[in-house]
């Protein structure tokens, strides 16, 4: 029989103990990640891209006021990539290309840190009470779940988005309400499964308080998918923030990769190709190495997949 | 639980989501800021903008609010859609032929590359054909859909000169009557092949970019399970009968393998759903999509509610279909235990 409701596999070897354990834990699963070739390419595109992100202010002259706004030089508009100065071409603004590319790294990594940030936390403390409490509570807190899942992500954010108001900050705040629904699930059902273990009832009639319980066997042995899961939102909330901004809810202006493709649109019938393409290489990259490693992450850490 | 008896608690459950769903949608509107701002025109007195307010009961406290709008909704009374000029309601069935024409087209296109590639790709694991499919499948869920359908934009129209956007020619257009509003069927409906024939060369392109993500998603899981099946003893019992390898594949692998591959095509279609105001905006399709990128950027409210809820309740009866078609599919699943 296939019980369609059953949680997903527990990892294989429980992470907890002493940190010694856990520190050869983590080194195993290290080693074991880094023998698959694509996780290893996606993890070569991140380093590279956070390189990008951390070295913007020196690889480019800050624009002042505000970094992130894009610089503009009204005597070099339009101008194709490999002119001096202007590697990457400007937009139709007078915009540096590679200098909203180059920040547009760092935007993207706040943004994601920042969502990533809130949704787990939220979605971790919603389905953990879910889950670990159960009963009227769980029951209530599911539905809610349910209902937030009903609306596809994309049109929930936008719409959040909208009625708040043109700005990057709401496209953040649109994110982080959307985005932590999917953990809460995640959590709630491994918690779930893990309550069932042996050495919970050990924990248990060893005179453990439910918070202890909770904090040194439940929660440990139930966040390896959350993890999985959060690397892949590292893509692909970037890639949902830029398809917002595409649409016009960020900022104009900003060095944003969505704001640059969106600018550069109107130029592709005149054959100004760069102005776009580069912005939303850059989205599609980041996308894509998360995306590598979080797929690399999972074939070590849930067993049920089989490994390529 | 009998498949009868799933349904039917479904279809109970499904009602108390859309009400769920149209709460959230109602507290949206009241979130942030005045919701008939797009009414109010410049030169209008305090008294004039209060008089209007009274007139759409924002005085009226916010339970009485969600029922004057839910009421509304159920009588298929959704208010002034300012983007359009016209009702909410009128302005939906104007549109909604566009974007269902856009969004099934794509969706034939995803289940049969999907279910191609995928299986291409699980047939002959490890070697390149698989390899390109992990390629595809990985990508396509990373592809962000207004960058891809900008690089076919400069590859297509600007430099090979095969395709344009919008949705037809003017002239071929004006050459028939539209009674649905789905151009391919009006076409055939006129028995006009050559407005047929236009209308799919305005479709190909911006239905090939919305199914590539759902190809993705498809591909994946067709490829997993066919590799699956492939180990099972009864593929080493067909082949030991003598039965040539395609036919092992076709008839028996490639069978079993759709069943989980049926779970991820609701996924699919969520995807294809929201690319579509992606894809339309670029495209210059006049669908829903466009309809609703045009009043976010203008904070039209009323558009924004009907096409949220729409939308979600579309995503809904779908992943409904889906789940009741698996069940069916797969006598092994247990329902709701």
């Amino acid at each position: 029989m296939v019980d369609l409701t059953a949680p997903p596999t527990p990892v294989p070897v429980p992470i907890q103990g002493p940190w010694a354990v856990r520190a050869r834990r983590f080194a195993e699963v290290g080693r074991e990640v880094l023998r698959n070739p694509t996780t290893v390419i996606g993890l070569v595109i991140i380093v590279l891209l956070l390189s990008m992100a951390i070295l913007a202010p020196v690889l480019t002259t800050p624009n002042v006021p505000d970094p992130y706004q894009m610089p503009r030089d009204w005597s070099a508009r339009d101008e194709p990539p490999g002119t001096p100065g202007f590697l990457l071409g400007t937009t139709t603004t007078g915009g540096d290309v590679l200098y909203g590319v180059l920040w547009g790294a760092r935007t993207s990594l706040q943004l994601s840190v920042i969502v990533v940030g809130i949704t787990v936390t939220v979605g971790v403390i919603v389905g953990s009470l879910a889950g670990f409490i159960g009963g009227k509570l769980d029951e209530i807190l599911m539905r809610f779940v349910d209902v937030f899942l009903a609306i596809p992500e994309l049109i929930f954010a936008l719409a959040i988005a909208a009625v708040l108001g043109p700005s990057f900050g709401n496209i953040i705040f649109a994110l982080a309400v959307v985005f932590w629904v999917k953990y809460a699930r995640i959590i709630r059902g491994q918690i779930i499964h893990i309550k069932q273990n042996e050495y919970v009832d050990a924990a248990r009639v060893s005179g453990d308080s439910r918070f202890k319980i909770y904090r040194k066997d439940v929660l440990p042995n139930s966040i390896t998918p959350v993890m999985v899961q959060a690397t892949m939102d590292m893509g692909g909330i970037v890639l949902t923030a830029a398809t917002l901004s595409f649409i016009g809810l960020a900022e104009a202006g900003l060095a944003e990769w969505g704001v640059l493709v969106a600018d550069g649109q109107a130029g592709i019938s005149a054959g100004k190709w760069w102005a776009s393409t580069f912005p939303g290489l850059m989205v599609f990259l980041w996308a894509l190495a998360f995306n590598l490693v979080g797929d690399g992450l999972r074939d070590v850490l849930d067993p049920r997949t089989e490994r390529r | 639980m009998q498949i009868r008896d799933y349904i039917i608690r479904r279809l109970m459950i499904f009602p108390l989501i859309i009400v769920g769903t149209s709460i959230i949608v109602f507290a949206l509107s009241r979130v942030g800021g005045n919701p008939i701002a797009i009414y109010i025109e410049h030169e209008m007195s305090a008294e004039e903008v209060a008089e209007l307010e009274e007139r759409y009961g924002l005085n009226d406290p916010l339970p009485v609010q969600y029922l004057a709008w839910a009421g509304g909704v159920l009588t298929g009374d959704m208010g002034w859609s300012a983007v359009s000029a016209q009702p909410v309601t009128e302005a939906l069935v104007d549109r909604i032929g566009a974007t269902l024409e856009l969004a099934v087209f794509a969706a034939i296109l995803a289940i049969m590359m999907g279910i191609g590639l995928g299986t291409f790709g699980g047939a002959r694991r490890d070697r390149l054909p698989d390899h390109v499919t992990r390629v595809v499948s990985i990508s396509g869920a990373s592809m962000p859909i207004f960058w891809f359908a900008i690089l076919l934009l400069i590859l297509f129209w600007v430099n090979l000169g095969w395709f344009s956007t919008g949705r037809s020619d003017p002239t071929i257009f004006a050459s028939i009557a539209h009674p649905t509003g789905i151009y391919t069927l009006d076409a055939l409906l006129a028995g006009n092949l050559t407005a047929f024939a236009d209308a799919i060369h305005f479709l190909v392109l911006p239905a090939l970019t919305l199914a590539f993500g759902a190809t993705a998603i498809i591909a994946r899981m067709m490829r997993s399970s066919l590799v699956e099946e492939l180990n099972e003893d009864y593929v080493d019992a067909a082949r030991a009968k003598g039965l040539p390898e395609r036919l092992v594949l076709r008839r028996h692998a490639r069978r079993n393998a759709l069943i989980p591959t049926v779970t991820v095509i609701g996924l699919g279609f969520g995807f294809l759903l929201q690319g579509t105001v992606v894809v339309e905006i670029i495209y210059r399709w006049p669908g829903i999509g466009r309809w609703m990128a045009d009043a976010v950027l203008r904070g039209d409210q009323a558009t924004i509610m009907a096409y949220v809820l729409f939308t979600s309740i579309l995503f809904l009866f779908v992943n409904l279909v889906v789940d009741v078609m698996y069940a069916y599919l797969d006598r092994r699943v247990v329902l709701g235990a």
